[in-house]
């Protein structure tokens, strides 16, 4: 099957200083792949670079064939790859409902309410907070809205960064089990994770970014086993 | 005491002006973060729009505010579109110079056109008035309250009740976050100043119905605006409401009592004393 997402000697970063080198990664349409590796690795860049908010000075991005390197994000998402930001990035003072509806900002189909109930669907605990104001919400349920955000615009490719930042364990679990759900139910997804053990046991395939270079790639599985892997992330 | 009655309404009608000319102010600094010094002058292009109409061909003053607004909005939205935009994420220094070069053109351009004589528009009823009592409400001062409050009405119902609304607010709030949900920023920003100045071109309008205009008339309302969003509060129309209707009130109580040479140094006095207890104004969110 031809990839989704293909990344080729990727170079990115800020105001002329490269963050990522040479990066180059694949992901076919309905994977789950996960995105691992220590603070400062460059994997949030990775992601700013994939959704058109970080400045890439060399490579190519393809997204369903087509190239996206440079494009503006707001076509970005239009074409189908849409990126849930680190820290849930809420519009806080906004209402449940008004940051779901956002997230279909670039949509103009008659179905954006019906997807809204669909979608909600993943999140029952956020049923009767439609109407609260995003901002009050627990970092669990925030990150819920977040993730729905992104699914709101109906993407092929949902690029989640750190969802378990800050979060209860047993909440991180909930919102793993969802992340797959969504991936099962076809969304592919390329997922960024601290908790590499978790990331790796939902993951079909991962990536190990080390200082801007993929350093490791291959079968989640098989990276779970890498004593490489284990001693660096898994503190084994 | 009904020297006192009229003296309140009219510090309202004096605040509905305020609020009139408040709302656009505040939108652009809340969304895009520039405290825009042209302000004033995009208020008396509207003024003048009303008197060209008003004396080439007898349009009603209150008949021209759409036009004064579809023609602000289209300067507004080029200014941004053009201009502007190219310094938006520059320090707050960037945009104070270059919104005070825009008002220096503006008000040049108008000089130009229109030379420095004093304009008035002088509809058939400008001089009368409701009388309940021994207290008088002019009709146009009236009217001016009216368009105000429906003005803050629109505002409002812009912001929170559609789409184009939502976007706005999430571009002030957080611009990575909302272009990751897919809006054109560029768009956004020309569109925001473009609903600003449309604000303010109606605001003009009304103030050319009780005031005579020249090109340099809009100079003190920019910092009339700038007062009224401290005193009320950043990010909410309620806020601007209270902050102008309040200012109004002030300004007029302060002339009628210690006397007319006193009235500013008691708006600002009370300005000052407001920014000391409650930093982020009467209504204004935190942050």
């Amino acid at each position: 099957m031809s990839s989704l997402l293909e990344v080729e000697e990727l170079t990115a970063g800020f105001g002329g200083t490269p963050v990522l080198f040479d990066v180059g990664l694949e992901l076919r349409p309905g994977e789950l792949v996960a995105l691992i590796g220590a603070n400062g690795a460059g994997k949030s860049t990775l992601l700013g670079a994939l959704s058109g908010l970080v400045s890439v000075f060399h490579g190519a991005i393809r997204f369903g064939g087509r190239l996206v390197t440079g494009l503006r994000p707001e076509l970005i998402v239009a074409s189908g790859m849409v990126h849930v930001p680190q820290g849930r990035r809420l519009f806080g003072t906004m209402t449940v409902a008004r940051n779901l509806l956002l997230g279909a900002y670039r949509r103009h189909d008659r179905e954006v309410r019906d997807d809204m109930q669909r979608i909600l669907q993943y999140f029952p605990a956020l049923g009767d907070k439609l109407e609260r104001e995003a901002g009050t919400l627990s970092g669990g349920e925030q990150q819920m809205v977040a993730i729905g955000r992104g699914l709101m615009a109906r993407p092929k490719l949902l690029m989640i960064d750190e969802p378990s930042l800050g979060l209860a364990p047993k909440v991180v679990d909930r919102v793993m089990e969802i992340v797959k759900t969504i991936n099962q139910d076809g969304t592919a997804v390329l997922l960024v994770e601290q908790d590499v053990v978790l990331a790796l046991e939902i993951a079909d395939r991962g990536y190990v970014l080390e200082n801007g270079r993929i350093a490791m790639s291959g079968q989640a599985a098989d990276l779970r086993q890498d004593p490489a892997v284990r001693k660096a992330y898994l503190g084994i | 005491m009904s020297q006192f009655t009229q003296q309140v309404i009219l510090g309202l009608l004096l605040g509905g002006i305020y609020v009139a000319v408040a709302l656009g102010f505040s939108l652009v600094w809340g969304i895009l973060n520039i405290v825009n010094l042209a302000h004033g002058a995009l208020v008396i292009v509207g003024s003048y729009i009303t008197w060209d109409l008003f004396t080439r061909w007898h349009i009603d003053p209150f008949l021209s505010l759409p036009i004064d607004a579809l023609v602000l909005f289209v300067i507004g939205y080029a200014l941004q579109r053009g201009v502007i935009n190219r310094v938006i994420r520059a320090p707050l220094l960037f945009t104070f110079l270059l919104t005070f070069g825009i008002n220096l053109i503006i008000v040049s351009l108008l000089l130009l056109i229109f030379t420095p004589d004093f304009r008035s528009v002088t509809p058939s009823y400008s001089g009368n008035g409701l009388h309940l009592g021994s207290v008088t409400i002019p009709y146009i001062r009236f009217g001016g309250l009216v368009v105000a409050f429906l003005l803050a009405g629109a505002m409002w119902t812009i912001l929170n009740r559609t789409r184009i609304g939502a976007a706005i607010l999430a571009v002030g709030a957080d611009r990575d976050a909302a272009q990751l949900v897919g809006i054109d920023l560029r768009h956004m920003y020309a569109l925001t100043f473009g609903i600003g100045a449309a604000f303010a071109g109606v605001a003009g309008g009304i103030i050319s119905t009780f005031q005579s205009i020249t090109p340099t008339a809009g100079d003190p309302y920019t910092l009339q605006a700038f007062a009224v969003v401290i005193l009320g509060g950043l990010g909410r129309v309620s806020a601007t409401v209270l902050g102008g209707l309040t200012f109004g009130l002030i300004e007029i109580l302060g002339q009628s009592g210690p006397g007319p040479g006193y009235a500013n140094a008691i708006a600002f006095v009370v300005l000052v004393i407001v920014l000391v207890v409650r930093p982020r104004g009467l209504l204004g969110r935190l942050a």
